[in-house]
């Protein structure tokens, strides 16, 4: 029988990857993001004979919970949720504005806290997996971003004790990984960092993404943070 | 000293800021503002050259109070890491303190204390009682 993911942020490089993955295990996905370029994620799904249920829209109003809500209904059971969608919106914390701060957390934290408390319930078994970030043990310019990711990461270990045994809750931290959201970083300051990873390069898309098959299947594991950074949480 | 969220007297014309949050109501409205509240109380501080403690509780790291709390305190202790690396250039420390339930107040108030004087600890959590070991609190 086929099973129902949600992943949001499915426009992105490791969303699109996700979804990818997922679909080639059989699952049938609502791939959700703001961007119209989700149309690009779901053509090429498409071409791959996947089931696919696009929802563009914002997670940070009800009205985009609603069109999420909307896209479960009639679906194979919902037994996955990913919450990947993430933004920046980095600056030192003495320049930071409200703004900032504000947006960040609301995607990065609030989307994820009500689409696990709203979508779980419908879920008889299954995993959940958040996408947090390496950041998380602290990044320079990134007050935002790095509670947001932290705070993902209390939230994970809150779900997996409230929804076990019938759910797991695990998280990913990616590092340096060879997305949009890295190639906008400047040249020089992305190859220091990519000096900085002990194994020499950027991670692939893919390979955060063969995790979050790993944890969607039956397991053991639930309430961890596994950090897919190249062994950059080591070096200097 | 500028004390928020945090039971016990810590009125004193020294400077720093000591933010505490626990029992946060389990909705995104009441995490989005408790968060905000560090946000601009910590930026006040920085530009006021002042030290800052956060105080969280380890069940709430532990997220054994419910997903708020949780968010709340692990979203502390890593805000308290990246300001840590933004102010150690300047010489400002900025550490988390995590107490397990039965920690007395005054016991706090010291290690408060402490961390505000820092002495070298930066972006540091710190536990107070044995609530952590054998425990997950990355």
């Amino acid at each position: 029988m086929t099973k129902t993911a949600i992943v949001t942020g499915a426009a992105g490089g490791i969303g699109s990857a996700i979804c990818k993955r997922l679909a080639g295990e059989g699952w049938t996905l609502i791939a959700v993001d703001a961007s119209p370029r989700l149309a690009d994620t779901v053509s090429i799904l498409e071409e791959a004979e996947a089931t696919v249920r696009p929802v563009e829209a914002n997670l940070t109003t009800d009205e985009g919970l609603d069109m999420v809500g909307s896209a479960i209904e009639g679906a194979p059971p919902l037994e996955l949720i990913v919450n990947n969608a993430g933004i920046t919106r980095d600056a030192r914390l003495v320049n930071m504005t409200e703004d900032e701060f504000a947006a960040v957390i609301d995607v990065n934290l609030g989307a994820p806290y009500q689409i696990i408390s709203r979508f779980a319930p419908m879920m008889k078994e299954g995993a959940i997996v958040n996408i947090s970030s390496r950041a998380y043990l602290g990044n320079f310019g990134q007050f935002n971003y790095s509670m947001s990711k932290g705070a993902l990461v209390g939230i994970t270990r809150a779900f997996a004790l409230t929804l076990a045994p019938r759910i797991r809750v695990n998280a990913i931290a990616p590092g340096l990984i060879g997305t949009e959201m890295s190639m906008a970083i400047p040249a020089d300051v992305r190859e220091r960092m990519v000096d900085s990873i002990p194994l020499g390069r950027m991670g692939e898309p893919e390979e955060v993404a063969d995790l979050v098959v790993f944890l969607a299947r039956p397991g053991y594991i639930t309430g961890e943070v596994i950090t897919v950074g190249g062994g950059r949480s080591l070096s200097r | 000293m500028r004390a928020v969220g945090i039971d016990g007297d810590y009125e004193s014309n020294e400077p720093g800021l000591v933010f505490g949050a626990t029992g946060i109501a389990d909705d995104w409205p009441s995490i989005r503002s408790v968060l905000l509240e560090a946000f601009r109380l910590t930026q006040l501080a920085v530009v006021a050259v002042e030290p800052i403690v956060y105080v969280v509780s380890s069940d709430d790291l532990l997220g054994r109070n419910g997903a708020a709390s949780a968010a709340v305190a692990a979203g502390l202790v890593s805000a308290g890491r990246t300001a840590g690396i933004e102010l150690a250039n300047v010489g400002l420390p900025i550490n988390v303190i995590a107490i397990d339930d039965e920690i007395p107040g005054d016991q706090v108030k010291r290690w408060v204390q402490r961390m505000l004087e820092a002495d070298g600890a930066q972006g540091e959590l710190i536990h107070l009682g044995p609530g952590h070991l054998g425990k997950a609190l990355g």
